[in-house]
């Protein structure tokens, strides 16, 4: 697996990985403020990798996970892609317990539990992932919109990932942080790949992020 | 909005409505009064909770922030959600729910400045979607007969279960019946008798149960019944209740009046019991009961 260094320069990365920086710190604090969901989300790391690569990139950064859902979300604005979500597996009932209270009318029996699982991981994602790739939007002046959030793997060996999931001709720009839910423990890993034809869009508007600070 | 824009929203056939920052209707569209029975002039201008306060709940106010913080969407799912707008289902699906079932999507709008000043509702109606799910799920699940779960959902939950109560070091106990001497019934009464005694001793023990203990129809004459956060010797005194009752049960069946007894085994999760290696020891428990004489309980 190689890197694809073509696509954006050290300097750029670098640009890159401080919007995210900030991007992310105010996700995460507007999230406590306005919807009392406490994450933590870690310094994002940046890389740039071609799609082909992206399961066994997972495959070595999830090392010790052996089972795994996936949350998938695209957003379409200048800045395009996909988010995914990704949690071990058990996580899905966790997250249940933290969100269900006030779900439906009489919250819910267990024949409907695996359902309400897939439910809540859709839930989550929607909001982390509209959380962190609005603010990013915001700083780079860009608006988007999001197709409704997907289960596209469910408690999946994570060796037999299809490459196919992913868009296989072009390059990402792959984010990667690690997240931990309301003090609990729940954690997992948010990737965002961006579509290799934003790519210029987004080299643009990292110069005009940085001349805003010069 | 353009006019033509305008005649779209009023004549699709989902719900439409914009609300602004104070969560006042700006727009309902035509499909919105047909269903809410509130004409758009009368909702235009209140706040949305006036006339439906079931959505003045701290959830529903979080998305409409995360929506206006964030420039997020916010999908209501009729699994989680049921509905938002508690609206009549069609007469045809009156009698498997209460409401319309609903999948709603909400999002930001923007004026020329990109600034949020407003957010949008759609609403779907997917009650058919819905009731058409619960078919096939309770297909899938139960037993066509007697109308308790099935073996397939027995051992789909069995294993949860069992994960459940050893991760948290709760007990979790099982029932194995079996109604005695039923080849009898079948070949003294007929098969339809045989069919109701099934459906009578489903009935009864299910009335019996308690509402988190999950009855099953194991095959042919025999059930199962799991019992969560239930002790051994919990356990045993509801199966002598169970027994009990059958025996003092008679089920009519054309001319006939019939009267079964039933053999229970119990046993009790162990440490690093498996689903099966439980199973297996209720009816090495059960086998007991039959061999001691049946119309008996044997614990494991």
């Amino acid at each position: 697996m190689e890197e694809t260094t073509t696509l954006l320069s050290e300097e750029e990365k670098d640009i890159l990985q401080e919007i995210m920086n900030i991007a992310f710190g105010q996700a995460a604090a507007d999230l406590a403020e306005i919807i009392n969901i406490y994450v933590v989300l870690n310094v994002p790391y940046i890389q740039v990798l071609r799609a082909i690569d992206m399961p066994e990139y997972l495959h070595n950064e999830l090392a010790g996970h052996e089972v795994i859902s996936m949350v998938e979300q695209h957003f379409w604005g200048d800045f395009k892609g996909s988010a995914y979500l990704i949690f071990p597996s058990g996580a899905g009932k966790e997250l249940v317990s933290i969100m269900g209270e006030g779900v439906g009318e009489s919250g819910f029996d267990s024949a409907s539990f695996d359902g309400m699982e897939k439910e809540t991981l859709m839930e989550v994602g929607n909001i982390l992932i509209g959380a962190c790739v609005g603010k990013v939007a915001e700083l780079l002046d860009d608006r988007v919109t999001y197709s409704p959030p997907r289960v596209a793997i469910e408690n999946f060996a994570i060796k037999s990932i299809p490459a196919e999931i992913f868009d296989l001709h072009s390059s990402a720009i792959v984010l990667k942080t690690v997240f931990n839910f309301n003090e609990r423990d729940v954690s997992g890993f948010l990737f965002l790949v961006t579509k290799q034809d934003s790519i210029n869009w987004l080299k643009n508007s990292l110069v005009t992020f940085m001349e805003k600070y010069e | 909005m353009s006019e033509s824009l305008i005649q779209i929203f009023e004549t699709v056939n989902i719900g439409v409505v914009t609300l602004d920052l104070e969560l006042r209707v700006q727009f309902w569209n035509r499909w919105m009064e047909l269903h809410s029975q509130i004409p758009a002039e009368k909702i235009i201008g209140t706040p949305i909770i006036d006339s439906f306060p079931n959505l003045d709940n701290p959830r529903f106010s979080k998305n409409c922030k995360a929506v206006f913080s964030f420039g997020s969407f916010s999908f209501f799912s009729q699994k989680l959600h049921k509905y938002l707008f508690p609206f009549k289902p069609d007469a045809s699906y009156g009698n498997s729910f209460d409401f319309m079932q609903q999948s709603c999507t909400m999002g930001p709008l923007r004026d020329q400045d990109n600034v949020i000043n407003s957010l949008f509702l759609i609403v779907q109606d997917v009650t058919e979607l819905a009731a058409s799910e619960n078919r096939l799920i309770e297909l899938n699940t139960k037993d066509a007969l007697t109308g308790i779960y099935n073996r397939r959902y027995l051992e789909a939950h069995l294993k949860d279960e069992c994960e459940r109560h050893h991760r948290y070091g709760r007990q979790l106990s099982l029932i194995m019946l079996d109604i005695d001497f039923f080849k009898k019934v079948n070949d003294n009464y007929g098969h339809q008798c045989g069919d109701q005694v099934l459906k009578a001793i489903a009935h009864e023990i299910s009335k019996l149960a308690r509402s988190t203990d999950y009855f099953v129809r194991y095959g042919g004459e025999e059930f199962c019944l799991i019992l969560p956060e239930t002790s051994a010797d919990d356990a045993l005194s509801q199966a002598e209740r169970f027994r009990d009752h059958i025996a003092d049960l008679v089920i009519p069946c054309k001319e006939a009046s019939i009267k079964v007894t039933i053999s229970l085994g119990i046993a009790e999760l162990a440490a690093g019991n498996s689903p099966d290696q439980l199973m297996k020891r209720a009816d090495d428990a059960l086998y007991e009961a039959k061999n001691a004489g049946r119309n008996r309980v044997t614990l494991c």
